[in-house]
């Protein structure tokens, strides 16, 4: 307990606000993931922490010699497609998963990464079919000795983290009707929070909480739906400082849409003990046709606020209501205690894929900041801020770029960002010493035409053709890398990328940043400024997340490579803008020529 | 331009281009090797006729329907000289674009996992198309993890089933360009009633 409290204090005092979060007072029924996070020297935790800020505060990797940075060791996890998420390290032990078929490597860290066991699960490969873009899995989770695994397939798998024995395992969805799974699971407690994919197929978007011990449920909340699935108090569960009030989702959608109405929840979870409140986003409302769903289609598109004891909802805001682009609200909500116009306040920062950077109280789910976080974004105007208005919290829509009003089998072109939004899961980081947010994003613009689908159970169920470009009138390139003040709601700085980045970004003590690009290089740059400071190429293009650690006194950085998702759909043959004309068909990069699929892991330290 | 002799080499390495990341296996053939990524083959004229270098005749000959079809009774695609596209290309980019291109990539281009299938409409033919789109198709093993769902329950695929066939034959062998169609004609009473049958069928 005492190393622990030392651990504790040397975080308040180096991460100053969002050490608030790790009060070592409470008296939890399971402090092992919070006492793990508190280890510098672990990746306990996909998100860095619960707070997912993904900050690390190792330091001897610093903006003045990460210049002599080189590869350490490698390990190729023997699967060619996407590789999202980033290995853990607990203890002596480094924790590595590959995307489908859902391989688990335990890595000795004491003797050269040797294999100390290996977890090869069979699953049924139809499930690969039912796999919106690609068949990615962002990553293992770890509490109580016990690693947790969320297959493609929807089993929830708890491994003996000695030994890779199963504890128990439990089917958290069906993917005949097209439920499956890439995200990383939660553990809160002596709880597991787990959510579902396939919003491309009519699925029911839920997040489900499972016992820790034995995989048995303990609660569910459904997206949508009648008050008692969804888990919420008409009276107490609140929307901008008001109760949502009776049947809140059944009356924003038109007749029964709503059980094949998406707001599925594939996202990144985030948690604060202090609060016990679980966040999260849910995605879009199916089809990608608005025009068969008419109203606002609560709750797709929502920013959520649970209970994680229960998974009654403290509030809920809607940041797309009536989505009618595929801007699914599913991204990070980073958690961070901030001054902000004089006073302390306990923050939500999200980068939603409509292109706006919103910063929003916690504790009672009121809007302070709405902005772009890209200049391209123009199918809104922007939020209404003012809490007298009856638009209060909506976006404005721009006519032009509103699918739902050019109406069906009408192509709206021009609309900024594409479905794919300016930024998808890929997750941001923030600094304490800084107090930015480093966020990875999209620069890619789409034509979009919505027409009727009908739906079958397990096939797609999407509505809508689109093509995508690069933004026009800017660099030419597909992605920045930008600095961004959540409480002014500006950008500080902006990278230029050739590709979207798609990679999560890790900010450390060291004053620096590192991200990944899809031609495969690992950067870093100056926290302060964003000046490049070193770049390598790895293997393959990079949509994995950036994670460090120390052993032995030494720290080390890690990033899996292994091109795919979203990216390697789109880029893989380069995008082209059909309004440029035949002259610019084609011009645009292919990323088929900057790299090939292969899934490694490259660990980086300092010479000597 | 291709002669008809180089689009047949190109025609067997994109057979083996339609596994996602073969090597083609052809590579004592520089030509074909090197044509296999970017295969741009265009029909070959035999006598007014366009014919796939797999020998199937493409030429529109009747239209039923609001769709082309050969002599044979193939369903194929016809773009005017100004580059105006039947309405069925149209319909097939449309359908394309929502239920393929999630896994397949953009204008038939293929992804990082899924083959281009603007070139193996090229070397398939029509009735092994049909039967793959209707059954799926897997490639599961060690070295890769492929596997195409059945689509033959799915109506938005099934009632346009044609319509893919012809965009991807016009993408492969045509000279429709990538990304929407700019010009197409105009939905006829008799497609628009089929579609509706179909879809409510």
């Amino acid at each position: 307990m005492a190393s622990k409290r030392r651990e504790i204090m040397k975080r308040l005092l180096k991460g100053a606000t969002l050490a608030l979060l790790l009060t070592g007072s409470s008296a939890l029924a399971n402090e092992s993931v919070l006492a793990e996070i508190a280890k510098p020297q672990q990746w306990a935790i996909q998100t860095g922490d619960y707070a997912n800020t993904r900050y690390s505060t190792l330091d001897k990797i610093n903006k003045d010699n990460v210049k002599d940075l080189r590869v350490a060791w490698t390990f190729s996890t023997g699967v060619l497609r996407g590789h999202e998420g980033s290995p853990l390290v607990i203890g002596d032990v480094m924790y590595v998963h590959t995307p489908f078929p859902n391989n688990v490597f335990a890595l000795d860290l004491n003797d050269n990464g040797k294999i100390l066991w290996r977890y090869e699960p069979q699953q049924d490969p139809n499930v690969i079919a039912v796999m919106c873009c690609d068949t990615v899995y962002r990553g293992l989770a770890y509490a109580d000795g016990t690693i947790l695994l969320h297959q493609a397939d929807t089993t929830l798998v708890a491994l003996d983290s000695k030994t890779g024995e199963v504890k128990w395992s439990v089917k958290t969805g069906d993917p005949a009707i097209g439920e499956t799974n890439t995200a990383t699971v939660l553990p809160v407690k002596d709880k597991v929070i787990v959510g579902v994919s396939g919003g491309e197929y009519g699925v029911r978007g839920r997040v489900t909480a499972y016992s820790l011990a034995d995989g048995s449920e303990v609660w569910k909340a459904y997206s949508t739906g009648p008050d008692a699935e969804m888990l919420v108090d008409p009276e107490k569960t609140m929307h901008l400082g008001k109760p949502i009030g009776a049947d809140s989702s059944l009356q924003s959608w038109e007749g029964d849409q709503w059980k094949i109405g998406g707001g599925t929840t594939w996202g990144w979870y985030s948690y604060d003990p202090e609060l016990n409140l679980v966040y999260y986003g849910t995605g879009n409302p199916s089809t990608w046709n608005p025009a068969q769903r008419p109203g606002d289609n609560k709750w797709s598109m929502t920013i959520m606020a649970r209970d994680a004891d229960t998974g009654m909802a403290k509030w809920f805001y809607q940041m797309t209501p009536h989505d009618e682009w595929d801007f699914d609200g599913i991204n990070e909500m980073i958690l961070t205690n901030q001054t902000r116009d004089g006073t302390e306040r306990k923050l939500l920062t999200h980068f939603d894929r409509n292109g706006l950077g919103y910063t929003l109280d916690r504790e009672t789910g009121e809007l302070l900041v709405a902005e772009k976080y890209d200049p391209a974004v123009n199918w809104t105007t922007g939020v209404d801020m003012d809490p007298n208005s009856e638009n209060y919290g909506r976006p404005a829509v721009v006519a032009e770029y509103s699918t739902e009003q050019n109406g069906e089998d009408v192509n709206s072109t021009g609309i900024c960002p594409a479905a794919l939004g300016s930024k998808d899961q890929q997750p941001a980081a923030f600094s304490p010493k800084t107090n930015l947010f480093y966020v990875p994003t999209n620069h890619v613009c789409m034509d979009y035409e919505p027409f009727r689908v009908a739906y079958t159970a397990g096939q797609p169920y999407v509505g809508a053709t689109l093509s995508m470009y690069p933004a026009p009138n800017s660099h030419g390139g597909m992605g920045n890398f930008i600095a961004w003040d959540n409480t002014k709601g500006e950008i500080k700085w902006s990278l230029p990328e050739q590709f979207s980045v798609w990679s999560g970004a890790l900010a450390t003590a060291g004053d620096i940043v590192f991200y990944g690009t899809l031609e495969g290089y690992l950067k870093a740059v100056d926290a302060e400024t964003g000046k490049e400071l070193y770049k390598f190429k790895t293997p393959s293009g990079i949509i994995g997340n950036v994670m460090t650690y120390e052993h032995g006194g030494k720290q080390y950085v890690g990033i899996l490579s292994g091109v795919g998702g979203w990216a390697g759909i789109g880029l893989a043959a380069g995008l082209t803008n059909p309004n440029e004309g035949l002259g610019a068909v084609g011009g645009y990069a292919a990323l088929s020529q900057y790299t090939e699929l292969g899934g490694q892991l490259t660990v980086f330290e300092l010479p000597g | 331009m291709i002669k008809k002799t180089t689009a047949r080499l190109v025609a067997i390495s994109a057979a083996y281009a339609v596994t996602a990341m073969a090597q083609p296996a052809v590579a004592q053939d520089k030509v074909a090797v090197a044509n296999a990524a970017t295969a741009q083959a265009a029909p070959a004229a035999e006598g007014g006729k366009m014919v796939l270098p797999n020998g199937q005749d493409i030429t529109p000959a009747t239209m039923e329907n609001g769709r082309w079809y050969t002599e044979e009774g193939i369903p194929t695609f016809k773009i005017a000289e100004d580059g105006t596209t039947d309405y069925s290309t149209f319909s097939g980019y449309r359908r394309y674009s929502a239920e393929c291109h999630v896994c397949h990539g953009p204008d038939g281009e293929g992804s990082t996992y899924a083959p281009a299938l603007k070139d193996s409409v090229k070397t398939l033919d029509y009735y092994q198309f049909q039967e793959i789109v209707a059954s799926g198709k897997q490639e599961v093993s060690k070295a890769a993890n492929l596997v195409m769902p059945a689509f033959g329950t799915n109506k938005n695929v099934w009632c346009y089933i044609d319509d893919i066939y012809v965009y991807l034959l016009a993408r492969g062998v045509g000279d429709l360009p990538r990304g929407r169609p700019a010009k197409k004609e105009a939905k006829s009473d008799e497609f628009a009633a089929q579609e509706n049958a179909c879809m409510e069928g």
